[in-house]
């Protein structure tokens, strides 16, 4: 009796603390969604408002905004070198996975190094090139960049999943007269589909939350949401409402993708390197 | 006929090669045309006295000699390094405990935990949008709250003092979650029976943190450690957002410095210089990582089980 009180105590206080945790967690994010639905003046109201009758004139506000064509922007950037990524990704990782060639570890390391390079780095000689190609301010110029780091990111992650396919299944595959490249388009990559759409969907979340490349690649037209947002700060001071509105709507795509990805996070957090 | 079958060997062996070819060749010409060539290009321009609409001229070492005789760059650094090792200290303390708070297990646990998680799936420049609002000196609720419990209000992002926890506050709520991830993934790896008899065995609680969850808990460590200070060395986001870099430099990291030597001052040449060492720094943390990360390394025997 003693000890099962004694365990739900335990219980209760662990259940306490983590909902205190996770309660300080979401504070910020919490706080940023009632924000957006106040009113100019609310959101100087200190003691802070609680309950409050809520506004949706932030959101019309970002809604007839640039600010959606800004999104439009990240989305498609976002999609178009996921996608490239993808198929450069899943032949190489699929390449190391089987046909390890000489060095391919040290080939693997400089691929992983990529994924790391500071993005001042890369962004001062692409400016400029991109300038004297005439490709500054395109969608193309963020594509191109995005997929250096997604490629790298991919070929790590992707070949966590390829290594997992027994190879037996292979093997039976090409006694049974299929082509190596068959066996790839055929066998393996079907097996992998859970690790291409969690590949896909961390590789969307990057390149969509990258700022830096884009505040120096882009000017007006290939902006992206995390610039207009950085924009909006600055030109409307201090415009906290709409502010909140717009971030609370760029963030509800990576909110999503998390909720896909829930079970993938450590995967895609290290680069596979933990499971 | 052993002829044909010579052919048709001789053919699926060419498809073979074709194949291999296809896996490896296109990415690599793509990441080698995507970067050496702009690096080696940045290399170069980092060694030229280049300042936007002047003719670049060569000047060796000169960049660095410069860079390395201001005080501003050292200052630079030193907040960069002081940043980065703070937020590394705090961030692997608190994530510590929280994951092995996190990893009892309690109804609803996984909805909790994935609340947890997402400040570090968000946009850093958005977190450093969503704490510029929580620490504004006026109507911030940090200092409502400072004020209520009577400590009296700090100007966050203003104040020489305080101005750099400003950026550590907000690098430390964003990726905390990072570390509790990873201790998550390791204590989930230790096997149910080894925790049982531990506490059969009545063993002292630091006992059975140096002996079981230590162990499991090596490679996390490693792997936040090394992530986190290569990605809090390059940080731009949050003080570009935050604090602009001020007051004066002091929340100015070697990024931003970087970002405002090439767009504000148009100084190219400087720009790259510090970028490179940037790079230089960040490449030996990472070649660090690469030996921890090695998948051909012995692996000792507890890693076994972490998938290492």
């Amino acid at each position: 009796m003693r000890e099962e009180t004694k365990s739900l105590i335990r219980r209760i206080v662990f259940l306490v603390v983590t909902l205190g945790i996770t309660l300080a967690f979401m504070f910020p994010l919490l706080w940023v969604i009632l924000s957006s639905f106040k009113t100019r003046l609310e959101i100087f109201v200190l003691p802070p408002k609680w309950i409050f009758l809520p506004t949706l004139q932030n959101y019309k506000d970002i809604l007839h905004s640039d600010f959606m064509y800004q999104l439009k922007n990240s989305l498609l950037v976002a999609a178009i070198s996921t996608g490239v990524s993808l198929v450069f990704g899943s032949l190489t990782a699929y390449g190391f996975s089987r046909y390890p060639i000489r060095g391919s570890d040290n080939i693997l390391f400089w691929i992983l190094s990529l994924r790391m390079l500071p993005p001042i780095a890369v962004v001062i000689p692409f400016y400029l090139l991109f300038r004297s190609l005439g490709l500054l301010d395109t969608n193309l110029a963020l594509v191109l960049v995005y997929c250096i780091f997604n490629i790298s990111f991919s070929i790590w992650v992707l070949k966590g999943f390829f290594d997992e396919i027994p190879i037996e299944l292979e093997e039976a595959a090409r006694l049974d007269g299929y082509s190596p490249a068959q066996v790839f388009w055929r066998v393996s990559l079907p097996l992998v589909r859970p690790g291409l759409a969690t590949t896909a969907i961390f590789c969307l979340i990057q390149s969509l939350n990258e700022f830096l490349v884009a505040l120096t690649l882009t000017t007006r037209r290939a902006v992206t949401a995390p610039v207009g947002l950085a924009k909006l700060q600055t030109f409307l001071g201090t415009d906290w409402g709409r502010i909140s509105a717009a971030a609370v709507i760029f963030m509800i795509p990576v909110v999503v993708f998390t909720i896909f990805v829930r079970n993938e996070l450590i995967r895609g957090m290290s680069f596979g390197r933990m499971r | 006929m052993t002829e044909r079958i010579d052919v048709l060997v001789r053919r699926r062996h060419r498809e073979e090669l074709r194949f291999r070819l296809l896996l490896f060749v296109p990415t690599i010409v793509f990441l080698v045309l995507m970067v050496i060539f702009p690096l080696v290009y940045s290399v170069n321009i980092s060694f030229y006295d280049y300042v936007r609409g002047r003719e670049p001229r060569f000047i060796g070492f000169g960049n660095y000699a410069q860079l390395f005789r201001s005080e501003q760059f050292w200052l630079v650094t030193w907040i960069t390094l002081r940043i980065t090792l703070t937020c590394l200290a705090i961030e692997m303390g608190l994530g510590l405990l929280l994951g092995f708070a996190l990893s009892q297990k309690i109804p609803g646990m996984g909805f909790f935990r994935l609340l947890i998680f997402l400040p570090m799936m968000l946009a850093p420049l958005v977190a450093g949008l969503f704490w510029r609002l929580l620490l504004d000196q006026t109507f911030g609720l940090v200092n409502f709250f400072l004020e209520r419990l009577g400590f009296g209000a700090v100007e966050w992002l203003t104040d020489p003092r305080f101005a750099i926890w400003g950026i550590i506050i907000t690098d430390v709520w964003q990726w905390t979650p990072f570390v509790v991830l990873l201790v998550l993934a390791g204590l989930g790896t230790i096997p149910q029976e080894l925790q049982e008899a531990a506490i059969l065995d009545r063993a002292s609680p630091w006992m059975r943190f140096r002996n079981i969850y230590l162990p499991y808990l090596r490679m996390p460590i490693l792997i936040a450690v090394l992530f986190r200070s290569i990605d809090t060395l390059k940080m731009f986001d949050v003080p570009y957002i935050l604090t602009g870099g001020g007051p004066g430099d002091l929340t100015t990291t070697l990024s931003l410095l970087g970002y405002r030597n090439l767009f504000s001052f148009f100084k190219v040449g400087v720009a790259s210089a510090i970028s490179w060492f940037v790079v230089i720094i960040v490449n030996i943390l990472v070649n660090v990582l690469l030996k921890v990360l090695s998948p051909r390394k012995k692996i000792p025997r507890e890693m076994v089980d972490t998938g290492l």
